[in-house]
C-alpha cells in the first residue's frame, strides 16, 4: 500500500475531501500553518490558510517553510493510514508517545491543532 | 470593541483627581521593586509559566516595557526607546491609570477587559498573545495595584 | 459527612425532535424555582441559593443544565463535532418550557443570570402563561460586542476564561468565590461559552419589543450588578424603565455573578422579591 500523501495522483483529491469535511472545517479554523509530514526520505508540505488546505507541495525544496513536521517511517505510515488501524497507530498524540513516528518544530501549534491533524489523518484513511 | 459604547467617567470620580499622580512602577527607582515582587508572587508564577513576551504599558506620555521570559520577569524598561520591541501594550490616560490602581477601583477599572471596553484603556498588537497569557497580565496589574497602593506610594 | 439538602437526577426530553439526556438538581419545597445558569456556565453556579433554607423552606429549587453543558451532555444523535454550536433563542426557550412540563412544575418562577437574565425577559414576552414571575440578573435588552473568538480558539486555553470571568466579578466580592466564578469557566467544553454568546450578543434584542411585556400576567424584577461591565447597571435600568410594571435594583458591591461570588450579599436584595413573589403569587 503506498502512502497516500506521496502519489502526485491523488493530492487533489485529498486536499478537495479535506476542505470538504465539516468536521476538519471546525478543527482547523483560523489555522494557517504549513505542516511537513515526513517518510523516510520523502517529504511533503500541507500548506493550510485561515483553516483551508490551500496546496499538497510533493517534493519540497529545502527553502520551503514548515511550522513542524511529522516524521515516520514509510512502514510506519502505512500502519497508521490503515483503514482500521492497529493499536497505537490510531493517532498521533498514541504514535508519538510509542515512539512509533516525531513532532518537530513548532511542538505548540503542533498540539493547539491535534483534532486538526488528526481528523486529516482520518480522511486520508477513507481516501486510502 | 464593535457594537460597545464606552460610558463616561461619572464626574465624581474625576473631580477626586485633583493633582498628578505618581504611578510607582513607573519610577525608574522602583523598578528593581515592582520586579521582585512580581516574581515572587505564587499566583503569577504559576499564570505566567511559558511566558515569554514584552508587555508595552503607557499611561500617557509615560511609558514602560515589562519583558518576560519563561514566565520570569527579566526586566523593566522604563521610557523605552522608540526602536525597543514589544508584542502587545496595554494603554490608558493617567487619570484613569489612577482609578484602576486604587485598591478599591470604582465600576468597570476593576477590570482588563471591563475598562476597555467601558472605559478608555485600550490594548492592542498582538492581542493573542495577550489573551493566551490573560492571567499572567491580569495578576501583574493586580500586582501593581498593591504596589501603587503601599505605604509612600502616593505624590 | 455532612450532606446537602440537593439532590441530582438525570433525565430525558425531546426538543425540535433531538432526545436529550439532561442532569438537573433539585432543593427545598414550595413555589416552584427555575434556576437558568449563565452562558457557558453549569447548575454549579446555584449552589448557595440551593443551600439556603431561607429560600428552600419556601421553594422547591431546581437548576438545570442546559444540553452541551455541565452533567447534560450533547445528544448521542447528534454529530456535534461536525457542526458549529450556537445557541439560538427558539431552542433556549423551548427547552426550558419542556423541561418545566416535563417535570410538572406548576407556572414556575424563573431565576437567569446574564443569558438566562436575557431569558428572563423573552419568557416574559413569549411565554407570560408559563411562568408566574421572571427575576433576570445582569439582563438587558441589548449587549452587543461580546462574542469575542479568542473565547473559542485553538491556541487559547480555558485558563483565559477563567481569568477573564474571575474579573468580571466585584473587587470586593469573596475571593474564593470570585476564583469559584472563572474554574466552571474553565471547565466548560470549548465551543460551549462562545455558542452561548451567539444567543446572549448577537441574536438577543428586544430594545422594540419590551412595550409588549405585560407584568399583570408575569411579574418581572430585574437587577444588576455594580461592577457588572458586560450589562451595566445603566443599561439593565434602560430596560426595566421600558417595561410598565417591572421593578429594577442595582446590586452594589456586586459584579456580573451575584449568586456565585457573594450569595450572603446577592441575598440581601433577592430575598425580599423572592418573599414578595411567595407572598403575591405563591
Amino acid at each position: 500500500m503506498k502512502v497516500i500523501f506521496l502519489d502526485s495522483n491523488k493530492l487533489d483529491h485529498l486536499r478537495n475531501t479535506i476542505n470538504h469535511d465539516a468536521e476538519f472545517k471546525l478543527a482547523a479554523r483560523y489555522m494557517s500553518e504549513d505542516i511537513l509530514l515526513e517518510a523516510d526520505d520523502s517529504r511533503c508540505i500541507f500548506k493550510v490558510r485561515d483553516g483551508v488546505l490551500t496546496e499538497i507541495n510533493l517534493g519540497p525544496s529545502s527553502d520551503d517553510h514548515w511550522s513542524f513536521s511529522i516524521k515516520a517511517t514509510a512502514e510506519s505510515w502505512e500502519k497508521l493510514l490503515q483503514s482500521s488501524p492497529s493499536p497505537f497507530y490510531t493517532g498521533l498524540n498514541a504514535g508519538l508517545i510509542r515512539g512509533i513516528l516525531q513532532i518537530t518544530g513548532n511542538e505548540e501549534v503542533a498540539f493547539a491543532y491535534l483534532w486538526a491533524m488528526n481528523r486529516m489523518l482520518d480522511i486520508m484513511r477513507q481516501t486510502s | 470593541m464593535p457594537g460597545v459604547k464606552p460610558s463616561t467617567v461619572p464626574g465624581r470620580l474625576l473631580a477626586e483627581v485633583v493633582s498628578m499622580m505618581k504611578i510607582r512602577f513607573l519610577d525608574p527607582n522602583g523598578v528593581e521593586n515592582v520586579q521582585e515582587r512580581i516574581n515572587s508572587d505564587p499566583e503569577f508564577r504559576i499564570a505566567a509559566k511559558y511566558m515569554s513576551q514584552d508587555i508595552l504599558i503607557a499611561a500617557d506620555d509615560q511609558q514602560c516595557i515589562f519583558k518576560v521570559r519563561d514566565g520570569v520577569i527579566t526586566k523593566i524598561m522604563v521610557n523605552p526607546s522608540p526602536m525597543e520591541p514589544w508584542d502587545f501594550f496595554i494603554k490608558a490616560p493617567e487619570k484613569s491609570w489612577e482609578l484602576f490602581l486604587r485598591l478599591l477601583p470604582p465600576p468597570f477599572f476593576h477590570s482588563l477587559f471591563g475598562a476597555t471596553i467601558r472605559e478608555d484603556f485600550r490594548f492592542g498588537g498582538n492581542v493573542e498573545a495577550m489573551f493566551t497569557h490573560y492571567w499572567a497580565t491580569q495578576r501583574m496589574l493586580t500586582i501593581l495595584r498593591q504596589f501603587q497602593n503601599e505605604p509612600g506610594g502616593k505624590s | 459527612m455532612r450532606l446537602e439538602s440537593i439532590t441530582g437526577k438525570y433525565g430525558y426530553i425531546t426538543v425540535h425532535g433531538v432526545k436529550y439526556r439532561v442532569y438537573f438538581e433539585e432543593s427545598g419545597e414550595g413555589v416552584p424555582l427555575l434556576c437558568q445558569h449563565t452562558a457557558g456556565g453549569d447548575g454549579r453556579q446555584w449552589r448557595h441559593l440551593m443551600n439556603d433554607e431561607e429560600v428552600t423552606s419556601k421553594y422547591r429549587v431546581v437548576a438545570v443544565d442546559l444540553p452541551y453543558h455541565g452533567r447534560s451532555l450533547p445528544p448521542e444523535s447528534v454529530e456535534w463535532w461536525t457542526e458549529e454550536y450556537k445557541l439560538t433563542k427558539r431552542f433556549f426557550m423551548d427547552f426550558l418550557v419542556e423541561f418545566s412540563h416535563a417535570l410538572g412544575l406548576d407556572r414556575p418562577v424563573f431565576i437567569g443570570c446574564s443569558m438566562g437574565g436575557h431569558m428572563a425577559l423573552d419568557l416574559a414576552l413569549e411565554c407570560p402563561d408559563e411562568f408566574r414571575a421572571v427575576i433576570g440578573l445582569e439582563s438587558a435588552e441589548f449587549t452587543p460586542g461580546l462574542d469575542i473568538i479568542w473565547f473559542n480558539h485553538p491556541r487559547i486555553s480555558g485558563e483565559f476564561r477563567f481569568a477573564n470571568l474571575f474579573e468580571s466579578t466585584a473587587p470586593s466580592s469573596p475571593e474564593k468565590y470570585r476564583r469559584e466564578v472563572g474554574w466552571v469557566y474553565s471547565q466548560s467544553a470549548p465551543p460551549v461559552f462562545r455558542g452561548d454568546l451567539h444567543y446572549y450578543s448577537v441574536e438577543h434584542n428586544v430594545t422594540d419589543q419590551l412595550h409588549q411585556i405585560d407584568t399583570s400576567r408575569i411579574a418581572v424584577y430585574l437587577l444588576c450588578g455594580e461592577y457588572d461591565f458586560a450589562s451595566t447597571p445603566e443599561m439593565c435600568q434602560q430596560t426595566a424603565s421600558k417595561i410598565k410594571g417591572a421593578k429594577y435594583t442595582e446590586m452594589k458591591g456586586l459584579g456580573h455573578f451575584p449568586v456565585i461570588e457573594n450569595y450572603e450579599l446577592c441575598k440581601t436584595y433577592l430575598m425580599p422579591i423572592l418573599e414578595e413573589i411567595s407572598k403575591i403569587h405563591g
